[in-house]
């Protein structure tokens, strides 16, 4: 038993590592901007379907197009918000309880902007 | 060997799977794309493994009889630290498993899924929760040597830091919060009655006299000072002398296994010197005080069989039997015939001996039988079967070194012996 945990701890903290280097090496991605662009609320409103789906969550724009089919709901629950503010369902993914911190990782990837007005 | 599960046993896992069991309808079950799997997998472990986490914590207890459901308290802590293993690397696994889920959206998410920005603490929490796990398990499982028995419980104690620090990751995050209440409370209140309550518990004695059996063990004569203790034969208590000379051990608890019988007045425990503490218990100073604490064991068990017995005793392992022979003394009836045999490197060392025999002859049904190593070499079933023919229809329990019991375990599986009619507690990391 001893063996297995030091073995496991061990290939724990490799793999840990192996993902933080390998993702150190990488080129930076070009899709997320680093100075987020500014998004009214009219072009946002432009978004509003499944062929290209923007939302907006607390001030940030998200094209989560590409997810739609991935997500865990039906595409419906996803498409309802297209193009407009959807702080509410983000934070409500049951009454009262937010997404995850797993979700939130996963919707930086899709930042296109900030919202102004 | 096969395993034979207690009532406790089964306790214990509907209690490690109650919050998996609750989560279950809202985690449903995966897509068939591996990263949905792997998420899944991610949740599912995250959910065992902190319910392994927070009952090996509760399991911990030790309140005097509530380890016989579980086979006794070298078992429970068995127990105690499987899942206590079992958490460690099902947490691991959580961490590595969520990470890699997001890889297909880039290694950039898989990352700060495990790293996320400072503003996400809970999930930071979960790391540290992981630091502590390692700081306190790390000496356990031997992963840089092992430090002293004190040092090691004092380190251990970070395990209620881990606690509190995975429920502060867990709570925000889980669907369900209940189940974690329940068993973190139990977990905690666990740990805060071994190291604040149980010291009321403990029963106050005063070392009467040290007999001397042999070169190196000693056998205690303990008078009770109030509420005296009330054990079954072949039980085992945690004893903590607080004799202001001795050299080492002094308010330290150490197991002990009870040689006296239940209805002696006085309390016995035979002692050798295998370590600081028990060293500096040879020397004791008769009239000082110790505390006790239990009993604890399943030794000879709650529903004998009324098959004949057979024993079998080595080292210090002899005492469980000394007990045993004493009760049976003390009640004057043998149920059962009981054959003891005392494995011994040379009769003289045979400690207990002469009065072993001594109760073999006053009472009719017991035995004694000694098996010399340096004269026979090591017990085998030519021994067994000139000594005691049916030896596979009785009852067995064995206590003795750790080589001797695999010896003695070896030789009667492969005679047919069932596991299930085996009985033995090793005390080698109470």
């Amino acid at each position: 038993m001893n063996t297995v945990a030091y073995t496991a701890f061990i290939a724990f903290l490799s793999s840990v590592l192996t993902l933080v280097s390998v993702n150190a090496l990488s080129s930076p991605d070009a899709v997320v901007p680093s100075d987020p662009e500014g998004i009214t609320r009219e072009e946002l409103a432009r978004h509003d379907s499944a062929e290209s789906c923007w939302k907006a969550i607390h001030g940030t724009v998200y094209d989560v197009t590409g997810f739609i089919a991935d997500h865990p709901t039906p595409a419906a629950v996803m498409l309802e918000w297209c193009g407009r503010d959807a702080s509410e369902a983000w934070d409500n993914k049951r009454p009262g309880r937010p997404h995850s911190s797993f979700a939130e990782g996963m919707l930086e990837r899709f930042r296109v902007g900030r919202l102004v007005d | 060997m096969r395993y034979h599960p207690r009532a406790g046993d089964l306790a214990l896992a509907a209690a490690v799977l109650l919050p998996l069991v609750v989560a279950l309808p809202r985690l449903g079950w995966p897509a068939n794309e591996a990263g949905d799997w792997l998420a899944w997998t991610g949740r599912v472990t995250g959910i065992l493994g902190l319910a392994m986490l927070l009952l090996a914590a509760a399991i911990s207890i030790r309140v005097p009889g509530w380890d016989r459901p579980f086979g006794g308290l070298a078992r429970l802590w068995r127990l105690h630290h499987g899942l206590g293993f079992g958490a460690f690397v099902l947490l691991m696994v959580h961490a590595l498993a969520l990470a890699l889920a997001a890889v297909p959206l880039g290694l950039p998410v898989a990352v700060e899924v495990l790293f996320p920005p400072f503003s996400r603490g809970v999930i930071w929490l979960g790391w540290l929760a992981w630091l502590a796990m390692v700081l306190f398990l790390a000496p356990t499982f031997g992963f840089f040597g092992r430090p002293r028995y004190q040092a090691w419980k004092r380190l251990h104690l970070v395990s209620a830091v881990a606690l509190l620090l995975a429920l502060a990751h867990a709570l925000p995050l889980a669907g369900e919060t209940w189940p974690w209440w329940l068993l973190g409370m139990a977990g905690l209140a666990a740990i805060a009655w071994r190291k604040l309550g149980s010291r009321q518990a403990r029963l106050a004695y005063r070392i009467e006299a040290v007999e001397p059996l042999a070169r190196g063990v000693v056998e205690l004569v303990l008078a009770p000072q109030g509420r005296r203790l009330v054990h079954e034969p072949g039980q085992f208590l945690y004893l903590t002398p607080l004799d202001k000379t001795l050299a080492a051990g002094r308010g330290e608890e150490h197991p002990y296994t009870i040689t006296s019988a239940p209805a002696d007045d006085r309390l016995r425990i035979g002692i050798k010197d295998l370590g600081d503490a028990s060293h500096a218990l040879q020397t004791v100073t008769p009239g000082s005080i110790a505390r006790v604490e239990g009993p604890y064991g399943d030794f000879y068990g709650r529903h004998p069989s009324g098959r004949h017995r057979l024993w079998l005793g080595g080292g210090i392992g002899i005492t469980p039997f000394v007990g045993g022979a004493r009760d049976l003394v003390a009640r004057g009836v043998v149920a059962a015939q009981v054959l003891l045999i005392y494995l011994t490197n040379r009769r003289e060392r045979a400690y207990y001996l002469d009065e072993l025999e001594s109760i073999a002859e006053r009472l009719a049904g017991f035995s004694v039988v000694v098996h010399d190593y340096l004269e026979r070499g090591a017990l085998d079933v030519a021994f067994l079967v000139e000594h005691c023919p049916g030896f596979a229809e009785r009852e067995i329990h064995l206590c003795g070194p750790p080589a001797m019991n695999a010896h003695l375990m070896r030789l009667l599986t492969g005679q047919g012996v069932p596991r299930s009619r085996i009985h033995s507690e090793v005390l080698d990391f109470l």
